[in-house]
């Protein structure tokens, strides 16, 4: 007996994004530290900090955090922008 | 974090060894599956400041090989291809073929754990006969995978569901409800919580087609038939089309079981007041559909009191819960999507049983009184509608209101304004209605046949 079935899942739209380059050395690199919000991840981004001020030289960090949100909160296209004109990487937390 | 690698920048996310998965689906979703992650043991979040740093510590080769290294380099399991768009089960016997569906079907994620009705081309054809709309026209694209919502799609799945072809209309408008800019279906669909999409139907389709607005709307039973297949259909679109398959995207921690179905008519006719969807800006002889993600709900039993004030204060204790994400949430700010700017607050629902919205109209109130009770009466200290969060994130959220720090014992209204309190009347006669504690605020949709 053949039971023939159609596939529930939908197609998906297909997004394609580049990274960004990286630079092999971070030594006197501005990182943005960015924060959603969630809890202990400004402690997470403020030892990321230490420990990078430890083995990079001459590196600075920023705090960021987005622009809109309650809980948790997210970038905006101009908090997008800021972070990077002002930084040339970030750390992200949280995702969970 | 892909918005800012498109931009030029470098970046790397802690994330929770359970949940990198979820992390690599959401950066494919965006379009960079090789989004650079440093793994922490455990989520960061009920961790004392040491534990934190202590995890930290273990990962900073991660953050600097995500900041220094091309992410093409990471390896990446290709991903299976689409399967086709047409299967066939073999078996014995049509028995064993619709067992063997089934095991296809949960292997493959596509099922909510209930046996399924099979989705055959005829079943489908005859699900597509309860709307006029065109099988391949575009319903809506649905978060978190960006999956398109076809119509077809739509009916594969209420066919699943145990949908019949009159209850189309109904999942087609819940659908456009969710995929509406202001439901937030992402967050709701992804969340750490037990979201549920609460299906709630007003106008003549309630009648028509028999979705229960009385004993037992929300189940189970028979006659409840079909409201527990439209809200069914609609988890299983969630998983199916919108890819918030439990583990990959909906990262929910327990789980509940109001996420296999909720769905209910409203009582029109017990309502003393104007029906929901009047309020929403419908026509009362209009069919509506609300959809609005709750949390979970509480039972409110009062056969006692027989005044609005009394009545009143019970719900007002079950809605005073600080261990819902929602209360006094409006503290930090609105819910928000940055792309389409759209903000938004946390709603509660009131279902009202029938006898308890007698008593509040035959003492001459209204929902607008109802709602400015509940909302000056369901107050907390502000030290309690922080017990949950830590006061950096008001500081950092919120610096306006870091005055408020100074003023522990100061009582603050749970939700913004009065209108965060939706009301509506269903349920059968005995006096216990259901507080639901809401997130985001509820979408209502017209039903088109």
């Amino acid at each position: 007996m053949r039971l023939e079935i159609l596939n529930p899942q939908a197609a998906t739209i297909e997004h394609t994004a580049k990274a960004a380059h990286r630079a092999s050395d971070l030594r006197g690199k501005r990182i943005g530290l960015y924060w959603n919000l969630k809890a202990g991840g400004d402690h997470a981004l403020t030892r990321a900090a230490e420990l990078l001020s430890q083995r990079l030289p001459g590196v600075t960090f920023k705090r960021y955090w987005g622009e809109v949100g309650s809980l948790f909160r997210m970038a905006t296209a101009s908090d997008v922008q800021r972070i990077a004109v002002e930084c040339d990487a970030v750390i992200g937390t949280t995702s969970d | 974090m892909v918005e800012m690698e498109k931009a030029g920048v470098p970046t790397v996310s802690f994330t929770a060894a359970g949940f990198v998965k979820d992390a690599r689906r959401s950066a494919q979703a965006f379009g960079l599956t090789a989004l650079p992650v440093a793994v922490v043991p455990l989520p960061l979040t009920n961790q004392t400041p040491e534990e934190v740093r202590r995890a930290i510590d273990g990962c900073i080769d991660q953050v600097i090989q995500g900041l220094t290294e091309s992410p093409a380099t990471i390896v990446e399991a290709p991903a299976a291809g689409p399967a086709a768009e047409r299967l066939t089960i073999e078996g014995a016997d049509t028995l064993e073929a619709l067992d063997r569906m089934n095991a296809l079907f949960l292997e493959r994620g596509w099922s909510d754990a209930f046996p399924l009705v099979p989705p055959t081309p005829d079943r489908v054809e005859r699900m597509l006969g309860g709307t006029r709309r065109a099988r391949d026209e575009v319903v809506a694209v649905l978060e978190p995978g960006f999956g398109v919502g076809t119509v077809e799609k739509i009916a594969i799945n209420a066919v699943m569901a145990g949908c019949r072809p009159e209850h189309l209309p109904v999942v087609l408008a819940a659908v456009e409800a969710v995929a509406d800019p202001r439901f937030l279906l992402r967050i709701a669909a992804m969340s750490t919580g037990p979201h549920a999409p609460l299906i709630l139907v007003n106008g003549p389709i309630a009648k028509e087609l028999g979705i229960n607005s009385g004993r037992c709307t929300l189940g189970p039973g028979a006659q409840s038939y079909p409201n527990v297949v439209i809200g069914r259909a609609l988890r299983l679109i969630y998983m199916n089309v919108g890819q918030a398959y439990p583990g990959l995207m909906d990262m929910d921690t327990i789980g509940s079981a109001n996420k296999f179905s909720l769905c209910a008519a409203e009582n029109e006719e017990a309502n003393p007041w104007e029906p929901f969807h009047v309020e929403k800006g419908f026509d009362r002889a209009e069919s509506a559909v609300t959809v609005q993600t709750v949390y979970g709900q509480t039972d409110v039993l009062d056969f006692a009191n027989t005044t609005p004030e009394r009545l009143l204060q019970t719900i007002v204790s079950a809605a005073t819960n600080i261990a819902i994400g929602s209360t006094g949430r409006w503290l930090e700010g609105h819910w928000a999507d940055p792309r389409t700017k759209v903000e938004v607050r946390d709603h509660g629902l009131l279902m009202l049983c029938p006898e308890h919205a007698a008593i509040i109209a035959k003492h001459g109130w209204s929902k607008a009184d109802v709602r400015r009770f509940l909302y000056e009466h369901a107050r907390l200290p502000f030290r309690l509608l922080r017990w949950t969060k830590e006061p950096s994130t008001l500081i950092a959220g919120r610096p306006d209101l870091q005055w408020l720090l100074r003023y522990p014992d100061l009582e603050l209204p749970i939700f913004e304004v009065p209108e965060c309190f939706e009301i509506a009347v269903v349920g059968g006669p005995a006096g216990r209605s259901m507080y639901f504690y809401g997130a985001h605020e509820p979408v209502t949709k017209p039903i088109a046949r």
